[in-house]
């Protein structure tokens, strides 16, 4: 039998370890893309003057961090907006989650899939939509309130703060979490609930006092990561504050970059606090989540669903409406808008025409930049699977020094607001004569979107990968496989799904986005959302309403393209 | 004498503070199976590991027929790709995106071998463990013992210098585990297997391998035959760890010729005859301890010499009851045959065979 084993080959110990260089590698690009723009924004807080203009180490930008006013209030803004829509959306999105999860609820998988249909719908073609229907003067559902006799002045308007909360609820906010809610209570152990009702717990206090008390490390977390996540909060605040002259922490800094002359200083001393902010936050999701990752979660175990009984149909009744009210009542609207001679005016005469949409589908820049949005998101849904593939491999896997760092990085990004993120990669790409060759190039933009997304993206694939547990691999390389061979036959395949997943997030976070890529791109290299920003900005209302329901088509056509090709976004069978 | 084929020299290994192998070494002729017993924590799975590759020692080496795969001295440490084992894991690591066959062809095309080779070898391998046919059925669609023997169909077919397994029967039922039992040993006689077994199970254990390193606390206990391990335990741990035992406190009544008579506490007329084991300094009135296997135990058929008891416990068996029989302030447990019956609070009269119980020195204090 020796004779056929192969020799048993001696190798130095020395030889550096493939696995080692690719972590290196890694960990180098991660730490100059991600490190390096905060480095930036932190020294560049302490420098007075424009920028190609006589700079200086200065307090100015601190100082005004401190006593001005409006930056005080716009921190505040950003607090009230956060209380408010979390002591909403939160409990809601709790029970919501419970009853697409644990539940005979009909059609709940739809419903599952309608909240990720939910989510990736930009913000911005939302906003518009509601603008349509609740905006002071024409707003539709203004005009049909004041049709009414008995109300003299009309009862809505989407430039509030009440407005604006709405607006976060009907986006993301409510969608976010019961996304990230919903897993959690399906592969809570059955057992837990049918000892609870064995015990002789009813169904509300087996809920109250078992299910949720079970996953509210799972719920902390969510809520953690909401709280971070507001710090980012932009294009709705854009684009309904102004107008009553409401600004939160993510307008203030864009208004200090974009004004003319901009104030640097202020914008990344005010972006500095932010971190200060949200860096225990970091550290306490990354706390809570190590914690709440098998304690409560065996998966294995299939329930029957609990019956809601009587409660069954007025409950369905309930979340239709609901996800038609925050999602098919602002998109249909929406469309409606692009086929308007005047945007949200629909008691003129014959107010409907196909023209926008002609001038629109017609114009060359159209084209373009629609051909610059899909090489965007393509190119971004390719680097973040690699990138977050590999990250979140070597944050689970390796015991390099350095590994810790790595975790780290790839979380900063998601405390970082996408505008700041824009000028520290700006900074790093015109310091270094090389790079500066790519600026105003989608390949900048496509980087500026990987690193934005590999928070996301590095998360859901860490949470894959240590669900798979190590023997698989290990099992790879008993067998004479190298750690790149397995890596490659084994790990990428078993991740596929994931993988497929977090490309499909990233292709539609980056047709969609504005905070990250605004600062980067040129004439040239305009993106679709990026037009449909200049055309509102233009009061070109009618045109950003067509250009909004294109991004909304690219997005939301992804993510049934995905859930054609069998990826779960959410649902299981 | 031959060299080891496998040898395992002042392994170390700790996790932070805790240390979880302490100075393990042994040896494995070619053709040998080693098991590696021990409670769950005892770093039987870790040294395992560090054979494998999987682990790299703080401290030791180990050596495949004479040469080094891992020395720390030397700086040399062989990923488990390069060492030309084969192993099979406790959860047996099937992958779920390939079929039975292509999971069993994996160590073949790593090695670059050629498809028509691949399959011929493939299906020998299947047909030998006894899932011939199955080649394309996908790897999730197996059951417990079916995963089990694909994962050990490959961890062979690239024919390994050394097989490890880890913990390869616990997640099986009981009457699946006893067959794959006899299929293992049937396979590692027929093949000549160099294999390193790990598992808590004694009676796995000492039907499978040739040798047992029962390990406690990271250390090796005792290395020898299961025959010896279980019939002359060289310490406590080993002595409770393999088969039933009782231990009795007593007290040394007399002495002579390297036999001692001891008189059980609590029960005076209770007296229990064994060797006085070497190295054990004993006299009179020394207080000790008295080990007895239960098979060893019989109901007394009128001798004189027999211990009297009154049975506080039945536990029906099948083919034997389990008996709970209090003598003194003392507790045996004796096996009663299918055909005798006995309830609680009979009077019941035990005889224990010659040479079967073993003296101990009292723990904690001199004898």
């Amino acid at each position: 039998m020796a004779s056929t084993a192969p020799a048993l080959q001696q190798q130095p110990g020395r030889a550096i370890d493939p696995q080692y260089a690719v972590f290196l590698v890694v960990l180098g690009i991660v730490g100059l893309f991600v490190l390096y723009p905060v480095l930036v924004i932190l020294v560049d807080s302490f420098v007075v003057g424009p920028i190609g203009g006589a700079r200086d180490w200065g307090l100015d930008g601190w100082r005004a961090a401190f006593t001005d006013p409006t930056m005080l209030r716009a921190v505040q803004n950003t607090a009230k907006v956060l209380l408010a829509n979390e002591s909403i959306t939160l409990p809601s999105a709790v029970l919501l989650a419970w009853l697409l999860a644990r539940t005979d609820l009909p059609l709940r998988g739809t419903f599952e899939f309608a909240f990720w249909i939910t989510f990736f719908l930009p913000s911005l073609s939302v906003t518009l939509g509601w603008i349509v229907l609740l905006g002071p003067q024409n707003g539709l559902l203004n005009q049909i309130a004041l049709a009414l006799p008995f109300i003299g002045k009309a009862p809505f308007d989407i430039y509030s703060f009440w407005g604006i909360v709405w607006a976060h609820i009907s986006t993301s906010s409510l969608a976010i979490k019961v996304m990230l809610l919903t897993p959690l209570f399906r592969n809570l152990d059955a057992a837990f609930e049918e000892a609870a009702r064995c015990s002789g717990a009813g169904r509300w206090m087996t809920l109250t006092r078992i299910v949720i008390p079970a996953v509210a490390p799972g719920i902390l977390t969510v809520l953690v990561l909401s709280l971070i996540r507001a710090m980012q909060t932009f294009e709705i605040e854009m684009v309904l504050g102004p107008p009553f002259n409401f600004w939160v922490f993510g307008t203030k800094i864009y208004v200090l970059v974009a004004q003319v002359p901009p104030e640097f200083a202020s914008a990344t001393a005010l972006a500095v606090i932010g971190f200060v902010i949200i860096t225990p936050l970091i550290a306490l999701h990354r706390w809570l989540a190590t914690r709440t990752d098998y304690t409560s979660i065996t998966g294995r175990e299939r329930s029957q669903p609990t019956p809601l009984g009587r409660w069954r149909w007025p409950i369905f009744c309930f979340i239709a409406l609901l996800t038609l009210t925050i999602t098919v009542l602002p998109v249909t609207f929406l469309v409606a808008a692009s086929f308007m001679k005047l945007f949200g005016f629909f008691n003129i005469a014959s107010p409907w025409t196909a023209a926008h949409w002609g001038a629109v589908l017609n114009d060359d820049f159209f084209s373009h930049s629609l051909m610059n949005t899909l090489m965007l998101a393509a190119g971004t849904a390719l680097g973040a699977i690699v990138l977050c593939s590999l990250a979140a491999y070597f944050a689970v896997r390796s015991s390099y020094r350095g590994r810790n760092l790595l975790d780290f990085l790839s979380w900063l990004p998601f405390a970082i607001p996408g505008i700041l993120l824009g000028v520290g990669l700006l900074y790093v790409f015109l310091g270094n004569p090389l790079l500066k060759l790519l600026y105003g190039s989608v390949a900048l933009m496509i980087l500026a979107m990987v690193i934005a997304g590999m928070t996301l993206g590095t998360q859901i694939l860490k949470t894959t990968i240590l669900q798979l547990g190590a023997a698989l691999e290990e099992a790879a390389r008993t067998c004479g496989a190298s750690w790149w061979y397995g890596f490659r036959h084994i790990i990428v395949p078993i991740l596929m799904p994931t993988l497929v997943l977090v490309g499909v997030i990233n292709f539609i976070a980056a047709s969609r986005d504005i905070a990250s890529i605004a600062l980067l791109s040129s004439n040239t290299s305009k993106t679709l959302s990026l037009l449909q920003l200049d055309y509102m900005v233009d009061g070109r209302w009618e045109d950003a309403a067509v250009v909004s329901v294109v991004v909304m088509l690219v997005t939301t056509g992804a993510a049934f393209l995905a859930r054609l090709c069998g990826i779960r976004l959410g649902v299981r069978d | 004498m031959a060299q080891a084929f496998v040898q395992l020299d002042r392994l170390n290994k700790s996790y932070g503070p805790v240390s979880a192998v302490t100075d393990v070494s042994l040896e494995l002729a070619k053709g040998e199976s080693l098991t590696l017993l021990g409670p769950s924590g005892c770093g039987k799975t870790t040294t395992l590991r560090m054979v494998a590759g999987l682990e790299k020692p703080d401290a030791g080496a180990i050596r495949f027929d004479g040469k080094p795969v891992v020395s720390i001295a030397d700086r040399i440490n062989l990923p488990p790709e390069k060492r030309n084992i084969g192993m099979v894991f406790q959860s047996y690591a099937i992958w779920p995106h390939m079929t039975v066959a292509q999971n069993v062809a994996f160590p073949l095309r790593v090695r670059r071998v050629d498809a028509a080779t691949i399959r011929e070898r493939v299906r020998a391998a299947l047909t030998m463990i006894g899932l011939g046919g199955l080649e394309d059925r996908p790897a999730t669609r197996l059951s417990g013992g079916q995963q089990q023997r694909v994962a050990l169909a490959r961890a062979l077919i690239h024919e390994p210098a050394l097989l490890l397994l880890d913990e390869p029967l616990s997640n099986l039922d009981v009457k699946l585990r006893e067959q794959m039992r006899v299929e293992l040993k049937l396979l590692q006689a027929r093949l000549g297997l160099t294999l390193i077994y790990v598992t808590h199970d004694q009676s796995e254990a000492l039907s499978l391998s040739d040798r047992i390193a029962v390990l406690n606390r990271g250390r090796i206990e005792q290395i020898g035959t299961p025959r010896s391990l279980y019939e002359a335990p060289a310490t406590p741990f080993v002595r409770d760890f393999l088969g039933k035992s009782v231990t009795l406190p007593g007290r040394v009544k007399s002495l002579a010729a390297g036999r001692a008579a001891v008189e059980l506490v609590g029960d005076g007329n209770a007296v229990i005859e064994c060797a006085v084991p070497p190295g054990l300094d004993l006299g009179a009135d020394h207080e000790v301890e008295v080990s007895l296997r239960p098979e060893a135990i019989h109901l007394a058929n009128g001798q004189s010499s027999a211990l009297q008891g009154v049975v506080e416990a039945v536990l029906y068996q099948g083919e034997r009851s389990e008996c709970e029989v209090k003598i003194g302030a003392s507790a045996l447990c004796v096996y009663l045959p299918s055909g005798i019956s006995a309830a609680p609070g009979d009077k019941i009269a035990l005889a224990i065979e010659p040479n079967a119980a073993r003296l101990w020195a009292k723990p904690g204090g001199a004898a």
